[in-house]
């Protein structure tokens, strides 16, 4: 946690300000997802309650607190009241582990009489020395929630919504898992900060430069990126991959039996589903906190804040803090392109969908494997 | 104790309990849980033995797949025979109490059996260039030192995967 108290302070509030960050987010998705669904579907939303309809979050949020819960009687009571607790789980755990924005150095500094510091706060909740490896494997628990969701509720359209939503999510790992693979052979390293280093500066392909364009993850590995979206989608168990909840057939799939809080707990997992794939894609094929066209992005922001006449340990915060604000946009562009296509795309039938994952997705991913180990082979790319 | 002894301790609890949890309830699912259970609680002990990668293949393979996939199957069926095959009977107990025997000889045998052979492991602290390139060191010995069992293993698991659909297919099938 800490060498002193002044280290583990602040890194106990990171941790929670991560956390509170996440969940904060979930209202203004949902808003953005009703008014952009009513945008898309030539509709108004909602508009009546606040600025822009704005308030409507605040009211969901009480109805949601306020609603009556009820257990189904033959429900099993205790896996009942575990799912939703569970289902935010690796959401949390995932997205705490990936670095937002670039460290905050702190020189030593005077407070209450003492010197503080050196320190070196990362920007993130918790590092684990393994990077993407922890984030997949505690994004492949989520399933649990989903079974124990269904199973738990003894009602047939739950159980038959929870066994599709793990069968989706374990084909769709395997795509998931092996679209990475071409990016960890490219970057050699399993830590996001290295990664979001490695893509930094123009795009340099067979040795020429190329203007204008980033040396992106997407630009190395395009097939990869589009296996890693499509299946992303499918892990978050959204539209078009949406039938464990496919309301025609299922009422409302593993969540049928679910009311009031328990219900927005389900809302806040699947919202953090999307936001860790949201950041994984930005920070794996969308150089994280790069800004495109720009030279040697982190130290200019940084001269241009030092310019304002601020002691070095601001610098660096509000630096840090800077570059957030360009990782949070990309991640806030993919955010609308997950609710951009769930009212653009019609639902795939249960046949299709297992077509897709294992004899498109699996086969490409594969092939992409091999391709690009067989590049980074001959040409010697590091 | 430092707080890597007393977390090593509450998770060694923990992982017991589950496992212990595993063969004494009687429902099929409830044990699988448990199961599932004692498999998270064995990734944080690798993690705890900053074995990351393990700890992460540990989470992703075991309690992400193939635990998951075990779940999903018992879900699918209707488990009121199994369950009274479970908790069943005089002859099921005491076959219960043999087979637990039988596994406990069978681990104090090899524990036996290995103590003269752990003393010559190359045990103690890893070089500094293997802590940092656990992951790289670990992939170099499996293709050159372990290439034949590794190799072995991967072609067992394709026989196995040929074997499940060949059987089946026997009696018809799902897609007959």
């Amino acid at each position: 946690m800490g060498q002193d108290i002044f280290e583990i302070a602040v890194n106990v509030t990171k941790l929670i300000i991560i956390f509170v960050m996440m969940v904060q987010l979930v209202p203004l998705l949902v808003w953005v997802e009703r008014r952009g669904s009513a945008y898309i579907q030539n509709r108004f939303g909602p508009n009546r309650i606040g600025p822009l309809g704005l308030t409507q979050l605040l009211a969901d949020a009480v109805k949601f607190a306020f609603k009556e819960e009820f257990l189904p009687t033959k429900a099993r009571r205790f896996i009942f009241y575990a799912a939703p607790v569970i289902a935010l789980v690796p959401g949390a755990l995932a997205f705490g582990s990936i670095p937002l924005s670039i460290p905050i150095a702190i020189e030593p500094f005077q407070m209450m009489g003492e010197t503080w510091g050196p320190y070196l706060f990362k920007f993130q909740s918790f590092e684990i020395g393994i990077g993407i490896v922890f984030v997949l494997g505690v994004s492949s628990l989520g399933g649990y929630a989903l079974l124990l969701a269904g199973w738990g509720s003894e009602n047939k359209f739950a159980m038959l919504g929870a066994l599709r939503a793990c069968a989706q999510m374990i084909s769709y790992e395997l795509a998931l898992g092996l679209s990475l693979v071409g990016v960890l052979m490219l970057y050699q390293t399993f830590h996001f900060a290295d990664m979001i280093t490695a893509q930094m500066g123009p795009l340099m392909l067979f040795g020429s430069e190329i203007p204008f364009l980033p040396a992106w993850g997407v630009f190395y590995q395009p097939l990869g990126a589009l296996i890693f979206f499509c299946a992303a989608f499918a892990e978050t168990n959204r539209l078009p991959f949406d039938l464990p909840e496919a309301e025609g057939e299922l009422v409302a799939g593993f969540h049928t039996e679910y009311s009031g809080f328990k219900m927005n707990l389900f809302y806040i997992g699947e919202y953090g589903h999307m936001m860790v794939a949201s950041a994984l894609f930005t920070a794996m094929y969308l150089g994280g906190y790069d800004i495109p066209g720009v030279q040697d992005d982190v130290a200019m922001v940084s001269q241009m804040i030092a310019g304002l006449g601020l002691s070095t340990n601001m610098v660096s915060v509000l630096t840090a803090l800077a570059m957030h604000v360009v990782f949070f946009t990309k991640v806030l562009l993919l955010l609308w392109v997950f609710v951009w296509v769930r009212w653009t795309l019609p639902r795939f039938r249960y046949d299709q969908l297992m077509d897709l994952g294992w004899k498109t997705m699996l086969p490409w991913a594969l092939a992409n494997v091999i391709i690009t180990a067989v590049v980074v082979a001959v040409m010697g790319m590091s | 104790m430092s707080m890597t002894d007393i977390l090593f301790y509450i998770i060694g609890g923990i992982t017991l309990a589950a496992s212990a949890a595993v063969i004494l309830s009687s429902s099929p699912l409830v044990s699988s849980l448990f199961l599932a259970m004692s498999m998270i609680t064995m990734a944080f002990m690798y993690y705890l033995l900053e074995a990351y990668f393990i700890a992460g293949v540990q989470l992703i393979v075991y309690a992400g797949a193939v635990m998951i996939l075990f779940v999903m199957v018992l879900m699918l069926f209707d488990l009121k025979k199994e369950q009274d095959a479970f908790a069943g009977g005089t002859m099921g107990r005491s076959l219960k109490v043999l087979c637990s025997f039988l596994i406990l000889g069978a681990i104090t045998g090899a524990i036996m059996n290995s103590a003269g052979t752990t003393g010559n492991l190359p045990l103690g602290e890893p070089s500094a260039a293997e802590q940092i390139i656990g992951v790289k060191s670990l992939a170099i010995k499996l293709f050159t030192q372990y290439l034949f069992a590794f190799e072995a293993l991967g072609l067992l698991l394709l026989l196995i995967a040929i074997g499940v659909v060949a059987i089946s297919r026997i009696k018809g099938g799902t897609h007959a």
